[in-house]
C-alpha cells in the first residue's frame, strides 16, 4: 500500500484514497494539423509508455479529497515518492537530471524546445 | 395539486440509546455548492459581500458568519451551509450577484444527509471507518475534508473536539447511519487512542 500526499490540499492518505492516472507528461501529437499526423505518432501517444526501473513520473488524482489532479515522481523499485508537483508543472530540476533512459531523453527534448 | 415536499433520508430514525457517543441526523441544514476561481478577485469579493465572510483559501478550513458556514473543498469549490429555509434564496442571490463572473452557485440541500456525532470518543468512532488519524494535531475544530468513510465518499467536519458532522450522499444515508450505529455501540470502545491535541 502506497501512502500518497496531495500537493493541492495537503492530505496524506492511503493509495485507495487516490486514483492513479498513468504516465505523466504524455504529449498529444500537434493537433493543429490532425490529418497529417503520422500513424506512428498517434500510436505512441495512445499506447507507448515508459516502464523504467527506478525514477518514474506519474499522474494521480486526489479522489477522496479535493478532487484535483497532480503529478508525482516515484521510484518504482523502492516505491518511494520523490516529489509531488502541480498538474501543469514539470518535475523539480534535480529530478529531471536524475532521470535515466527515455525520461532523460524526454526532459532534454523539452529543454531544447524552450 | 401535489406539492414537492422534502423528506429526510433518515426520517423516523430514533436516536439510538445503545451507543457510547450520541448520534442524530441534522435534517434542517441547507447546502449550496459554489464554484469559481480563488484567483478571480471579482468572484472572491462578490462572494464575500453575499455571504458576509471571505471564502477560505486555506485548504481544509472553514469560515463562519452567523448561521452561514463555508467549507473549503478545493481551490475552486466551496460548500456553503446555512439554514435549509434560506438556501434557495441565498443561492439565487449568489447567482444574481455573480452574473458575468465565471462561477456557479447551486442549491444542493437535498443531495446529502448530515449525521452528527457527539461525545467523548467521537474521533475513535469515526476512525473505525477510515485510515485517517484524527487524534493527530492536524484535525483541530473547524477542519473539514472529504474522505473515504466505510468505503463511501463522505465529508468530515470537526465542529468541536468532541462533535463531528459526517456528510454523505443521500443514497448512502441509511448505510452510513447503520455503520455508525454499530461502530458506536456500547461495549465496543477501543480506548487505545490518545486524546486529540
Ligand atoms: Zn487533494
Amino acid at each position: 500500500m502506497l501512502v500518497v500526499t496531495c500537493p493541492v490540499c495537503g492530505i496524506e492518505g492511503e493509495e485507495a484514497d487516490f486514483h492513479y492516472g498513468g504516465q505523466a507528461h504524455v504529449r498529444r501529437p500537434a493537433t493543429t494539423d490532425p490529418v497529417n499526423i503520422k500513424d506512428e505518432e498517434q500510436r505512441d501517444y495512445l499506447f507507448i509508455r515508459h516502464n523504467p526501473k527506478g525514477l518514474h513520473f506519474e499522474r494521480w488524482r486526489c479522489d477522496r479529497g479535493c478532487g484535483k489532479w497532480f503529478h508525482a515522481a516515484r521510484d518504482t523499485v523502492t516505491m518511494d515518492f520523490k516529489a509531488y508537483y502541480g498538474i501543469t508543472e514539470m518535475p523539480p530540476l534535480e529530478l529531471q537530471q536524475q532521470a535515466k533512459g527515455t525520461w532523460a531523453d524526454y526532459f532534454k527534448s523539452v529543454a531544447k524546445a524552450k | 395539486m401535489l406539492e414537492a415536499r422534502f423528506e429526510s433520508p433518515l426520517a423516523g430514525r430514533e436516536v439510538p440509546a445503545d451507543t457510547y457517543v450520541s448520534m442524530r441526523e441534522i435534517s434542517e441544514r441547507g447546502m449550496i455548492d459554489l464554484r469559481g476561481s480563488a484567483a478571480d478577485r471579482k468572484f472572491m469579493a462578490t462572494a464575500k459581500s453575499a455571504l458576509g465572510v471571505d471564502l477560505p483559501k486555506q485548504p481544509r478550513t472553514t469560515a463562519t458568519w452567523g448561521d452561514v458556514r463555508v467549507f473549503w473543498l478545493s481551490p475552486d469549490q466551496w460548500l456553503i451551509t446555512c439554514p435549509r429555509a434560506k438556501a434557495q434564496e441565498m443561492a439565487d442571490q449568489l447567482s444574481q450577484d455573480l452574473a458575468g463572473v465565471h462561477s456557479l452557485a447551486i442549491n444542493v440541500s437535498d443531495m446529502r444527509a448530515v449525521i452528527r456525532l457527539e461525545g467523548e470518543g467521537v474521533r475513535e468512532v469515526v476512525m473505525k471507518g477510515t485510515a485517517i488519524d484524527l487524534t493527530h494535531g492536524d484535525y483541530p475544530p473547524g477542519t473539514v475534508r472529504r474522505m473515504r468513510f466505510a468505503e463511501v465518499a463522505a465529508l468530515l467536519h470537526i465542529v468541536e473536539d468532541n462533535v463531528i458532522d459526517i456528510y454523505v450522499f443521500r443514497s448512502f444515508a441509511q448505510y452510513t447511519w447503520d455503520f455508525l450505529r454499530k461502530a458506536a455501540r456500547k461495549g465496543t470502545e477501543v480506548r487505545i487512542f490518545p486524546k486529540a491535541g
